[in-house]
């Protein structure tokens, strides 16, 4: 498992103190054939954020099991990974996040979407959209 | 397309803010989280081992093999520490954390050090805060501007005469300039007296300052209370208005808020009250109280000869100064053709008022200033030396955290934070140290212009804050860097032994260092100490013991009648001369003894040759009395006598005949004109001995005396007493009392005590400067003495060794000493040439005494070897009491 990590100029760089901002994950994936996805931090925002919208509160686990069915194996979060982003968006008020008791009476840490975080989702999602488009088109222009 | 593209730009705004607020709010959440860990460490262990369980679960239902299941577990079970620490970066800031756990740590180290804690604060506390302090004074004194709006547009008009003679500006002239320029938003003048003001039980004397008009208008200041003069209150016969210091309101009316049209009394005519001058407005001079306004358009006011004003004005916006020059010296061309006979021989000057004011003791401050920042380099030289040697007694738990794969970058960075926290809490201390010493310099320099502006503020703050940061970058870089290396083999091998090479050539460099700093500061101390000794030996020429000085109030309207004037002066010289216990009574225009310069031009009627025709002298009103009282030797002719205002005699001084009529046989007889005031030629009775009226710190000059009892209505009386002069002041001021009960005494100080006062600023320069380089010598002393305990504890070994071995102690002894003394030999030497390289700082400051002077230099470095060869022999003679038996047991 490997980490890239850069600095991306941000607000905060103008501060004192700069934020090291993680920019790069990579999801390693060991053991396992070809090529590691290096998957910007955006997108993983986007991705935690659906997964919530769609499915309402759950927990970090459940989260990282939802992205690898849909993805069927090819994203596989590890927890060095995923809860530094749950912990990001807590931090940025996009989620909440809240002790509670499972089925299987044991505690976890649910989190949930706030409406903050939805209209984020909104216009990320619009955002996705439009780099998609526009990387296909330039893609197809080049072909 | 193109609504949607605004649409779009719109949203891409309003995201764009968005997401600014988000990182916002991720930045207090992060900040908050370096001091407060939230969510806690337990939280999100408890998380991550809830993931962690999931995925064993998850694993056992997939089947696989128990091997592959736990060497999975294993993995993931390697994760939580590293995501622990991903974590808590993303919790906190991890710089931050860094740097509030490296000032944890450093305090902690160094409250288990007390001593050398304290020491280290202590130290840069003086030398920070000394520094401060004296930062604080230069920057309100000569950085800042006049405390007044725009205070850098004030200019101070003169009005010179014959190239260098100043005279006071003429009413109708300045009225003149006013209307004519174009460089000024208005120009005014001032004159001041002192007098009597009757309203009280007791006569009190006042200063007070008559101005013209516009007077408020150029200073930009409104009244705290009530309002300026009108234009009516500047006329002759107008009505009466008077604006009176805060500090006299306290004090006369005891702050009373119905002061307005309450009324003052000078002589027989009342004044009301119209405004209060803010408690910050102290000029033209802080000891004036009351401000009049002067009326302009009186008779007398009108002659072009008028010697009334000083002259201040303020300069439009936009307008240079030398664009401003120009002008006046247009306007004045102008007025040079009107009014040839009156105005031609006259040009104006302008001078920025600050630099007017400040100018005398810039370079005094500046000089305290280099050798207060001297002090700290030595300060912080001193303090490098103790972090090196606390260095080298760490350099085991260095090396422990090196092999244990400490950084030494990291390693480095803490010692530097150390250094820091030493630096802030000392530079706070020093803050302290500074509020206390600028309260004391503000009391014992009261007379040092602008001295009231004098405190801690914001911009002071800002400094004391750079210099504790620039203190612990250079103390802390070496010892930083030296902790870096530590040797790590050497020292976990052996843990008893300490390193037989004393690698303390580096620190040895320090100690040099503080020594020839201090030799040069002790230099430019001792020079200025011996130049003030030269100055009390000086031979003033004239009567300084036994001499009381004082005024007696009258005011400017006496001058209307000049007969009745004289003969008041006279009767009172006569009635103190019937005193007991006073043998001599005169007047003269200037006290004697004080640099106040008068110089005039004057042309011989019998002259013959071009220098007979224009002699530049300084012109002396005095006394007939004036050469007894002031027992000043008569040389030639006979003294002059009192007279009416018709005949005018004068005295002249030896140097004046030296200077103008050496050619001449004698002086006595022939007749002096002088250009400025009076067109009657005078006539030389006779030649006096010379005398330093100007300073004892100069030359006796050309004097010209003329004899005349009132130049002015409070002319300076000097009485030569029998005993004590201090003694009769009260005896003086029955006297007075009982001839004219309306008039008061003031200013009353023996000569001495003004003579002295003259030289306060030299006093306090030449103070402050030893007390710096006393301050130097000890630290420089305590560096040697510390550096060399330092180095025979480290020797300790190698001495025993050598005295098992046979060596005698004081061989031993004598070893050590010598090798400081070579140390501080060497400096000295180095300080020396320092002080030579630097000695020009102090031209025009020494008095008898050349930059050189051997007998200084020489006493300097015999006192500093001695001192620091004292220092040593303490460390040293610890050397001779180690037993080589004990030494070699500890092997």
């Amino acid at each position: 498992m490997d980490r890239r990590v850069q600095h991306r100029p941000s607000l905060a760089s103008f501060l004192i103190f700069d934020i090291q901002i993680e920019t790069q994950y990579s999801i390693g994936m060991p053991n396992k054939g070809p090529a590691k996805a290096d998957v910007l931090q955006g997108t993983l925002d986007l991705m935690v954020l659906q997964t919530l919208a769609t499915l309402g509160p759950l927990h970090g686990y459940a989260i990282a099991a939802r992205l690898e069915h849909v993805s069927t194996g090819a994203i596989q979060l590890n927890m060095g990974t995923l809860y530094p982003a749950l912990m990001r968006l807590e931090q940025r008020g996009l989620l909440r996040g809240e002790w509670r008791v499972t089925d299987n009476n044991r505690r976890a840490r649910f989190y949930h979407i706030t409406a903050v975080g939805r209209r984020q989702l909104v216009t990320e999602k619009a955002e996705w959209d439009r780099m998609v488009s526009i990387m296909h088109a330039l893609l197809r222009a080049q072909g | 397309m193109g609504s949607h593209g605004v649409h779009h730009a719109r949203a891409v705004a309003s995201a764009g803010l968005e997401t600014s607020l988000r990182t916002f709010r991720e930045l207090l959440r992060r900040l908050w989280g370096t001091f407060r860990r939230n969510p806690t460490d337990r939280d999100l262990e408890e998380e991550l081992e809830f993931h962690l369980d999931l995925v064993r679960e998850a694993g056992q239902h997939q089947g696989g093999t128990p091997e592959e299941a736990r060497r999975a577990a294993r993995l993931h079970a390697g994760g939580v520490a590293q995501a622990m620490e991903a974590l808590r970066d993303q919790r906190g800031l991890p710089r931050l954390d860094d740097l509030s756990r490296d000032v944890r740590y450093a305090i902690r180290t160094l409250r288990r050090s007390p001593s050398f804690t304290i020491t280290v604060v202590l130290t840069l506390a003086l030398g920070i805060g000394a520094n401060t302090a004296m930062f604080s004074a230069i920057d309100a004194i000569l950085l800042r501007p006049l405390p007044f709006p725009d205070g850098d547009r004030l200019m101070r008009l003169r009005q010179i005469q014959e190239r260098t003679a100043e005279t006071y500006i003429a009413p109708v002239r300045l009225e003149d300039w006013q209307r004519l320029n174009v460089a000024f938003d208005a120009i005014t003048g001032y004159f001041m007296e002192d007098v009597s003001e009757t309203s009280g039980e007791l006569p009190q004397s006042v200063r007070r300052a008559f101005v013209g008009p516009r007077f408020l208008e150029v200073w930009r200041i409104r009244p705290a209370v009530g309002r300026g003069f009108t234009d009516a209150e500047h006329t002759t016969g107008g009505p009466a208005a008077v604006l009176i210091s805060d500090r006299y309101w306290r004090v006369r009316f005891g702050a009373d808020p119905n002061v307005l049209g309450r009324l003052i009394r000078i002589g027989t005519a009342s004044f009301p009250v119209i405004g209060v001058m803010p408690a910050s407005f102290l000029f033209p001079d802080r000891d004036v109280d009351l401000w009049f306004p002067s009326a302009v358009d009186n008779t007398f006011a009108q002659s072009r000869q008028a010697t009334w004003y000083a002259g201040i004005g303020r300069l439009k916006r936009g307008v240079t100064l030398p664009q401003a020059r120009a002008n006046m010296e247009a306007v004045q061309a102008r007025l040079a053709e009107q009014y040839p006979e009156t105005d031609a021989k006259l040009r104006v000057d302008l001078t920025p008022l600050k630099e007017t004011t400040v100018a005398g003791i810039r370079r005094s401050l500046w000089l305290l200033f280099g050798g207060v920042s001297l002090l700290l380099l030595i300060t912080c030289t001193n303090v490098a030396g103790l972090l090196l040697t606390r260095t080298a007694h760490r350099h085991q738990e260095i090396s422990v955290r090196i092999a244990l794969g400490g950084s030494p970058l990291a390693i480095a960075g803490q010692m530097f934070v150390e250094v820091l926290v030493l630096s802030v809490v000392g530079a706070s201390m020093g803050l302290l140290f500074a509020a206390w010493a600028t309260a004391a310099l503000r009391a014992a320099a009261a007379g040092l212009p602008r001295i009231d502006e004098v405190t801690i503020d914001g911009r002071i703050l800002l400094y004391t804050l750079v210099s504790a940061v620039l203190v612990a970058l250079f103390c802390g870089t070496l010892p930083a860097l030296r902790s870096g290396r530590a040797d790590v083999t050497a020292a976990l091998s052996d843990g008893k032994r300490t390193q037989v090479s004393a690698r303390t050539s580096l620190q040895w460099l320090l100690v040099g260092a503080q020594v020839a700093l201090s030799v040069m500061l002790l230099a430019g101390a001792g020079l200025l100490l011996r130049s003030f000794q030269q100055l009390s030996r000086v031979d003033a020429g004239f009567s300084v013991n036994r001499m009381l000085s004082f005024r007696i109030s009258g005011n400017f309207g006496e001058t209307a009648n000049y007969d009745r004037l004289i003969a008041r002066i006279d009767g009172t010289i006569d009635a103190l001369q019937a005193l007991p216990g006073v043998d001599a009574v005169a007047t003269a225009g200037f006290l004697p003894g004080l640099p106040v310069q008068f110089e005039s031009a004057f042309a011989l009627v019998e002259a013959t040759s071009e220098t007979e025709q224009r002699m530049v002298a300084e012109s002396r009103p005095v006394s007939p009395e004036y050469f007894d009282t002031m027992q000043i030797p008569l040389k030639q002719g006979t003294p002059c006598r009192r007279q009416p205002r018709g005949a005018a005699e004068v005295m002249v001084n030896s140097s004046f005949v030296t200077r103008y009529l050496a050619a001449r046989s004698s002086p006595t007889g022939l007749h002096l004109i002088s250009g400025n005031t009076n067109p009657r030629p005078s006539v030389i009775t006779g030649v006096v001995g010379d005398a330093r009226e100007a300073g004892l710190d100069r030359q006796p000059v050309p004097t010209v005396y003329s004899c005349m009892s009132a130049p002015n209505p409070t002319p300076y009386f000097l009485l030569r007493t029998h005993g004590e002069p201090q003694a009769l002041a009260q005896t003086v001021r029955l006297k007075i009392k009982e001839r004219e009960p309306l008039r008061s005494v003031y200013d009353v100080a023996p000569l001495e005590q003004r003579i002295d006062g003259a030289f306060a600023q030299n006093r306090l320069r030449t103070v402050l400067l030893v007390a710096f380089a006393l301050a130097a010598l000890s630290l420089a002393c305590v560096g040697v003495y510390g550096t060399l305990s330092h180095v025979v504890s480290l020797r300790r070994r190698e001495v025993g060794l050598r005295l098992a071995l046979g060596a005698a102690r004081s061989g031993v002894v004598r070893h050590f000493l010598l090798q400081a003394v070579r140390v501080v030999g060497v400096a000295c030497l180095a300080g020396l040439a320092l002080s030579f390289a630097f000695a020009r700082l102090l031209a025009g400051m020494l008095y008898g005494v050349s930059a050189a002077d051997p007998f200084v230099l020489v006493t300097i470095v015999a006192i500093v070897m001695a001192v620091a060869t004292l220092a040593s022999l303490v460390p040293a003679s610890r050397a001779a009491f180690v037993e080589p038996m004990q030494v070699l047991r500890e092997g």
